[in-house]
């Protein structure tokens, strides 16, 4: 069993790992495109300083990525009194500095929260959560956030999200413009030729790429260890239980996630979704089940 | 000759070691006085939050008057007190504070027709807030406590602690007899709600 400065280290070298990954991987992209298409090598080196670029911001922003992509506002202490106070005096009990805290006007109960490390973390969660939720079972909650901030998953988890997030954005990208590429030269079958080999070897890379992210990201043990350190910080698992039960009842999808920010979350955003999104959830498992988790806090 | 070197290089290895857990103990101690003075600094905010609070459901309560007698004199104790940083005279404040959380709380439950209004749900919760404040204060206080003690009685860190002369820290004040640690045949009962 790891203890916590393992955790924290695993977690920090995970995370340069990504970012180290992502970098050789644009650059290979880049390549496989150059030759392709006979481009000058050069481009490849323009690729290399594009992801080194894209790696940096992505590091110091990846907070306010995510909270652009889930349309999240600031709390207040006045409209979300429960949620500030109870984050406030968490923060004091876990002695790291209290994080910003934003909400996600949608009636889905879910939360979660990034950033990348304790000096820059945020938590977000839904009005539904805030709502639904008394002030003991909200307490679970914040607390298993605040696990994962300690723990630095977040940092790596952001990561994740916002490395994902572009190369889907990028091979969309890419897809469509050689389909426009390939209609106006339909005449000319070897260009035709290039571009399908190009597309495969594309979707061959990115597949099994993203595939690698995302397990890097979810491990079944992050969330059981969040949870256990959670109910150490208010030293009342009930609460959290409680609260899982009453996520787990909820039936609605939250509208905000997508794939790429799906592993963030406390309890899986994309349940009922059926469509590719709802297949994709499913296959990589993002969350252990619910009853489990609630099984082993009440087993203490 | 070996064998001096080798002597040297344990005194070394340990004097790096005693290095390691002196600071640690230093770095603890200085963390206890801090979380000391967090629960003055939180009895400070309830003293002052709480007068303003009952000043604002004042119109709603005249009838209670003894309340907001007793409040005001805890609320000159807890500022004695909390310049202090004597952990003993502050959680003498603190009861004396504390005590008065859940009469402020049956009296608004004995006042149901004031119950909805939103001055007095705002008490309410911010009652229940600063009583978690302070509770998550005094946590943070028994946790670098016990962190401390533990360093100092176990090996081999306790024989650091020893030639510093490191005494053990005592948190919390708690009575060690009486009611506080003995459980009465009362207590063992099931217990009963009436409404």
């Amino acid at each position: 069993m790891q203890n916590v400065f393992e955790l924290v280290d695993a977690n920090k070298r995970k995370s340069s790992l990504v970012v180290a990954g992502f970098i050789v991987f644009v650059a290979l992209v880049s390549w496989v495109f150059a030759v392709a298409y006979g481009y000058d090598l050069s481009f490849v080196g323009i690729a290399f300083i594009f992801s080194g670029l894209v790696s940096y911001v992505s590091f110091y922003n990846s907070d306010k990525i995510i909270l652009s992509l889930s349309g999240a506002r600031p709390a207040d202490r006045q409209k979300d009194f429960n949620f500030y106070t109870v984050a406030q005096n968490l923060s004091m009990a876990a002695r790291i500095p209290m994080p910003k805290l934003y909400v996600i006007d949608d009636t889905a109960l879910n939360a979660f929260a990034t950033g990348r490390d304790p000096q820059h973390a945020v938590v977000v969660a839904t009005t539904g959560l805030l709502t639904a939720l008394n002030r003991t079972e909200l307490e679970g909650v914040v607390a298993h956030e605040f696990s994962h901030i300690q723990n630095y998953d977040i940092r790596l988890m952001s990561l994740v999200t916002v490395m994902v997030g572009m190369i889907t954005l990028l091979a969309d990208m890419f897809l469509r413009m050689s389909r426009f590429g390939g209609r106006r030269s339909r005449d000319t079958d070897n260009q035709l030729g290039t571009l399908l080999f190009v597309v495969g070897i594309i979707l061959a890379l990115l597949s099994p790429f993203i595939a690698g992210l995302i397990k890097l990201a979810i491990s079944r043990r992050r969330e059981f260890l969040a949870d256990a350190s959670g109910a150490k910080l208010t030293r009342y698992p009930e609460g959290l239980a409680r609260a899982l039960e009453k996520i787990s009842a909820d039936q609605e999808p939250l509208e905000a996630a997508n794939k790429a920010t799906a592993h963030l979350y406390i309890a899986n955003p994309l349940k009922n979704h059926h469509d590719s999104i709802g297949w994709f959830a499913g296959m990589f498992n993002t969350h252990p089940p619910v009853a489990e988790r609630i099984a082993a806090l009440r087993s203490r | 000759m070996q064998a001096l070197y080798i002597i040297i290089g344990v005194v070394i290895a340990f004097a790096v070691y005693a290095m390691g857990v002196y600071n640690l103990l230093q770095t603890i101690k200085t963390r206890i006085k801090a979380s000391i003075q967090e629960i003055g600094n939180q009895l400070k905010r309830q003293a002052s939050l709480i007068p303003n609070l009952a000043e604002s459901v004042k119109g709603y309560l005249k009838h209670e008057k003894g309340i907001f007698d007793s409040l005001t004199s805890a609320r000159k104790a807890v500022e004695a007190a909390a310049g202090s940083n004597d952990a003993g005279k502050i959680s003498k404040a603190m009861d004396q504070m504390s005590a008065l959380i859940p009469k402020l709380q049956v009296l608004v439950e004995d006042n149901p027709e004031i119950k909805g209004d939103s001055i007095v749900s705002n008490l309410m919760n911010e009652l229940r807030d600063t009583a978690d404040k302070l509770m998550y204060a005094r946590r943070t206080l028994i946790d670098l406590t016990a962190d401390f003690n533990v360093k100092i009685v176990t090996f081999p860190s306790n024989l650091v602690a020893g030639i510093f002369g490191f005494m053990a820290e005592k948190g919390l004040d708690m009575p060690l007899s009486g009611d506080a640690t003995s459980v009465s045949l009362d207590e063992t009962k099931d217990v009963k709600v009436k409404l």
